[in-house]
């Protein structure tokens, strides 16, 4: 874990930060195959503290805008507070219909008309961000409200701008992983970014998470 | 009280259903619309009385809320039909069921835990028929109301990507009608107006539905044949040509006019050609049939 300013969690804090993201991520992992068939292998979470200024820069190096990039940003309140990223680096809009099943639900009436690739990418994003900070709120003992998620305008000449951490001096919380789709060769990477007003907040709940097991 | 009241009288449908996806509170507008009761419902599985929820996408969304405790947001464009129910009279015609947007999450006990599920409904017909119109008005052509030039050539572009990918083939017609202007210099615009949109009846007639039929401009049209290439290409070609040929266009009551139509056929086989090249190679097959003495087909 790095930090490019000043430190806000201690070691331990940050020891524990992970240890709740690697439970978490192989919960939804877990549960997402088990219970709703969805084949979805998460890495690792790797976690970042980076200020506000650097955030956008640090996105935008990060995701190498293509005509076939697509991303899906989600909101969620809460005493956890921030924002969901699924970023599907280069995907077509073929391989989107086949992320998940809808062998039964298809209901277009008229035939010529296309698949809605921005709403079968709005359930994904509802499912895959809602599975994860789903498992790591029930660890802090809280839970959050989301907003509908957005779809990032898929045109390359604009960068990543996000609509929040206008204020230069404060620090965002990244924790970034990587996914893949079993035996659909689509992959991507989810940032899951908190907002430093649920700093104080996420320290006490790692505390009492800790307590919890002494 | 108030909250019971609120929850009646809102304008979008709330449905509160248990663990086991059993039916415990229906408000108002859902009675309103689905013209059943909530004592109807109360107790009895959603499935009972809606069996067109069974499906993969409802039930994954309510198996992830009770897993997750996620929330989905559901729009009509992907999933038409969640309660089938009647659009309001001014839609009828547009609509057989009502546009619904849909949200679904859960619903918590003091200690956090989730107990039951919630539906929200909301009626988006109105703005599902402003968007329909808005989408015609930017593909067709105000005049014969057939696509115009600029959904063609995303329409081709489109079946060029999808050729290449999955080792398809398809044909380009391109269409003009042999001295159009005459007819506008003859009978005058109007008469030439009245003949375009007669034009286009025909063909759209002697079509599959799923061809693409555009007005490239003018007295030129373009017709994409996906899956169709060498003699049921040309069988559709010579079909038009005959058609138009065969027709008298009665332009009010005393005046006829005949018209033929010139086309060149270019094929789309995976040949790694881009679409202008693709466009160029049928001009130059329409071309060649009007140096050949019109009202025929000749194919690049």
């Amino acid at each position: 874990m790095d930090a490019d300013k000043n430190e806000i969690f201690t070691e331990d804090q940050k020891d524990i930060l992970q240890e709740i993201m690697n439970i978490a991520f192989g919960n939804a992992t877990a549960d997402l195959s088990e219970i709703i068939d969805i084949y979805v292998i998460l890495s690792v979470p790797d976690i970042k503290t980076i200020s506000a200024e650097n955030l956008d820069s640090y996105i935008n190096n990060l995701i190498d805008l293509k005509k076939n990039t697509k991303i899906i940003e989600q909101k969620f309140f809460g005493e956890y507070n921030g924002s969901g990223l699924l970023v599907f680096p280069d995907i077509n809009d073929d391989e989107i219909s086949t992320i998940l099943d809808h062998s039964d639900d298809i209901n277009s009436n008229d035939s010529s008309e296309q698949v809605p690739v921005n709403e079968i990418l709005i359930e994904i994003g509802n499912i895959l961000i809602g599975a994860c900070i789903g498992k790591i709120t029930s660890l802090l003992n809280t839970y959050v409200t989301y907003s509908p998620p957005d779809i990032f305008p898929s045109d390359t000449s604009n960068k990543v701008c996000l609509s929040y951490h206008t204020d230069k001096d404060k620090t965002g919380l990244v924790m970034k992983t990587t996914f893949t789709f079993n035996e659909k060769n689509i992959e991507g990477f989810l940032l899951l970014l908190t907002n430093d007003e649920s700093f104080d907040w996420l320290k006490k709940a790692l505390g009492k998470f800790m307590e919890s097991y002494l | 009280m108030i909250y019971e009241q609120i929850f009646h009288m809102v304008n979008v449908g709330i449905v509160i259903l248990d663990l086991k996806l059993k039916v415990v509170k229906w408000n108002r507008w859902m009675e309103i619309h689905s013209d059943v009761s909530c004592d109807t419902l109360v107790g009895k599985s959603i499935f009972d009385f809606y069996p067109n929820l069974d499906i993969k996408w409802f039930n994954r969304s309510c198996k992830s809320v009770f897993a997750f405790g996620n929330t989905f947001f559901i729009t009509y464009k992907l999933y038409k039909t969640i309660f089938p129910f009647k659009p309001i009279s001014s839609f009828v015609t547009l609509f057989d069921n009502m546009c619904q947007d849909c949200i679904i999450g859960p619903l918590r006990k003091e200690d956090k835990s989730i107990e039951y599920l919630y539906i929200m409904v909301s009626d988006v017909t109105k703005i599902a028929s402003y968007e329909r119109k808005l989408l015609d008005m930017g593909a067709k052509d105000g005049l014969t109301n057939i696509y115009n030039r600029k959904y063609f050539e995303t329409k081709l572009e489109e079946e060029i990507e999808r050729c290449n990918r999955y080792k398809k083939r398809f044909s380009l017609i391109i269409l003009d009608i042999d001295f159009f202007k005459k007819v506008n210099d003859k009978y005058g615009h109007l008469a030439g107006d009245y003949i375009l949109k007669a034009f286009t009846k025909i063909i759209a007639k002697i079509i599959r539905t799923s061809d693409i039929f555009a007005r490239y401009g003018g007295e030129e049209f373009c017709c994409i044949l996906p899956e169709t290439v060498g003699e049921t290409a040309l069988i559709i070609s010579e079909r038009i040509r005959g058609g138009i040929e065969e027709t008298v266009f009665e332009y009010k009551k005393d005046i006829k006019i005949k018209i033929t139509v010139s086309q060149g056929v270019a094929v789309f086989d995976n040949n790694n050609i881009t679409k202008t090249e693709l466009i160029n190679l049928a001009d130059k097959a329409l071309y060649k049939a009007k140096k050949q003495g019109r009202n025929q087909v000749v194919i690049a």
